[in-house]
């Protein structure tokens, strides 16, 4: 009987400790800079040089280029960049190799939807996407 | 005349105390389990065959959800190989990185394991407090890596991220305080007399089944077998640090909850003194080509995970993907010597004897 007494003890010590507990959803969850949300993507700083597609694990990332339409200017612009947010493991590759850092992580994290559909993220939904993105995106 | 027969029971996939989707049929007479016949595969993915497709940083995130309550040993494990592979030398503040990322997760993978066999067994609180304690520690790794499960953390030749301003710290204040909080653990369960009644003697094994059934960590030191990877073959830096190897001689469920309860504390120990040792500067990255591609020829290396041993064993033929890639996953083999354990038990300690095995789901389907 000695031992469920002491752990009864412990039970009630711990009545008067601090809650711990977050009011999530009521109140916003903090979270800190490098955690791995949905991409942010900037349109004039990709390069098209298609190294996140390569290195995505779950290929997940497509993307298409056009020629630069200042015909003075060499290299290609992006035209359409598409990710399979189905498949998409959050796994931050994408980020680490692009040499532009024109695809950063944000602290999105709410991304249910109630179509399948919705989550194929397209060029115009990635550009558009730009709260809570990292701030030091490389180490 | 009371007329009895055998009878077919199935368990799983979906049951609570599975954590994951696990599968038992067993035939019972009465209350007594006569043949238990697990059936797994219901997480398979083919981690293995899909590596072959994959380049060695690509492989890493896959790790990860393997045995996803501790990753970074996983993660660790690929790199190792990869790393001995290629001859690489790690700097050394990324194998500090490393180690106390690793043993950070180790205390978590106890803990959830405490919380959760408890639950099993009945109790419902001391998930409750395990629960406050690992959320402390997720949420270091989580800054740390940022992600709180699935890390992907560790590269061939360091580690990602450099260790954020003032988290070293956090963990330093960290120790201390599970120190105080495991004293609580103890007093609240430990001494219990219902915990003790319902794991003591249950789930018996020797010291020469154990050895033959090829079962590692905490399942084989609880028969007296002192065998820990970080002590006996020294990976990493683990032979900087001064620590105890629990052991127990029981053999049953209550040696193995002991032994793993002083884990924890070894753990703190190594944790103590990675952040005394913590090199105030230096690379996390040793110079690695953009594309890594791993010598022709084979290794095998085997690490010591909070479940048992992890091995990591690749053939390469010197191109950017391995060219077979396997891994000897603790979770799987502990899993083996289960019909044996059930064979003539009680019903009601069937779950008793599985949540002492410490199985993750994801580990043993691969």
């Amino acid at each position: 009987m000695l031992g469920l007494a002491k752990g009864l003890s412990y039970t009630l010590k711990n009545l008067t400790r601090k809650k711990v507990t977050y009011d999530y959803p009521n109140e916003p969850l903090p979270l800190p800079d490098r955690f791995r949300g949905i991409q942010k993507f900037y349109p004039e700083k990709c390069i098209v040089c298609n190294q996140c597609a390569n290195i995505c694990p779950t290929d997940c990332i497509q993307l298409t280029g056009k020629k630069h339409p200042d015909p003075a200017k060499k290299g290609k612009i992006i035209d359409t960049y598409d990710i399979n947010f189905e498949i998409c493991i959050l796994c931050d590759l994408c980020t680490e190799v692009c040499p532009t850092e024109a695809i950063i992580m944000t602290n999105n994290f709410e991304l249910a939807e109630y179509s399948r559909d919705n989550l194929f993220k397209n060029l115009e939904w990635l550009d558009e996407n730009d709260e809570n993105i990292r701030k030091v995106n490389k180490a | 005349m009371i007329r009895t027969e055998e009878m077919l029971l199935n368990v799983g996939p979906q049951h609570p105390s599975t954590h994951g989707v696990f599968r038992i049929v067993l035939k019972i007479d009465g209350e007594i389990i006569k043949e238990a016949t697990p059936v797994i595969g219901y997480l398979h993915r083919g981690t293995e065959k899909i590596a072959e497709d994959l380049q060695y940083t690509q492989i890493i995130p896959y790790t990860d959800r393997m045995d996803y309550i501790s990753a970074m040993t996983n993660n660790y494990v690929i790199c190792h190989a990869v790393e001995t592979m290629m001859g690489l030398e790690v700097p050394e503040r990324a194998e500090y990185l490393r180690v106390m990322a690793m043993e950070l997760n180790r205390v978590a993978s106890h803990l959830v394991w405490w919380g959760t066999y408890l639950l099993d067994i009945g109790a419902v609180s001391p998930f409750l407090y395990a629960f406050r304690e690992r959320e402390m520690i997720v949420n270091m790794l989580n800054e740390l890596s940022g992600a709180r499960l699935t890390f992907n953390y560790m590269r061939v030749g360091g580690v990602k991220w450099d260790a954020p301003e003032g988290w070293i710290e956090k963990v330093a204040e960290f120790i201390p305080y599970m120190r105080e909080q495991l004293k609580g653990y103890h007093q609240l369960v430990t001494g219990n007399e219902i915990f003790m009644n319902r794991v003591k003697g249950v789930g018996r094994y020797t010291k020469a089944e154990a050895i033959n059934y090829s079962l590692s960590g905490p399942n084989l030191r609880c028969t007296g077998v002192k065998w820990d990877l970080r002590k006996n073959e020294p990976y990493s830096i683990y032979d900087r640090f001064d620590f105890d190897v629990p052991v127990s001689d029981g053999g049953d469920a209550w040696a193995r909850y002991q032994v793993r309860m002083a884990e924890i504390e070894e753990s703190l120990k190594i944790l103590e003194q990675a952040v005394e040792q913590f090199p105030k500067e230096g690379a996390i990255l040793a110079k690695v080509p953009k594309i890594i591609k791993a010598p022709k020829g084979e290794a095998f290396v085997r690490i010591e995970s909070p479940r048992g041993e992890i091995g990591c064993y690749i053939a390469s033929d010197g191109k950017k993907e391995p060219y077979r890639l396997k891994f000897r996953r603790p979770s799987f083999y502990n899993l083996q010597i289960l019909p044996k354990l059930l064979k003539g038990e009680n019903i009601a300690n069937l779950i008793a004897i599985l949540g002492a095995i410490d199985i993750v789901l994801g580990e043993v389907d691969g």
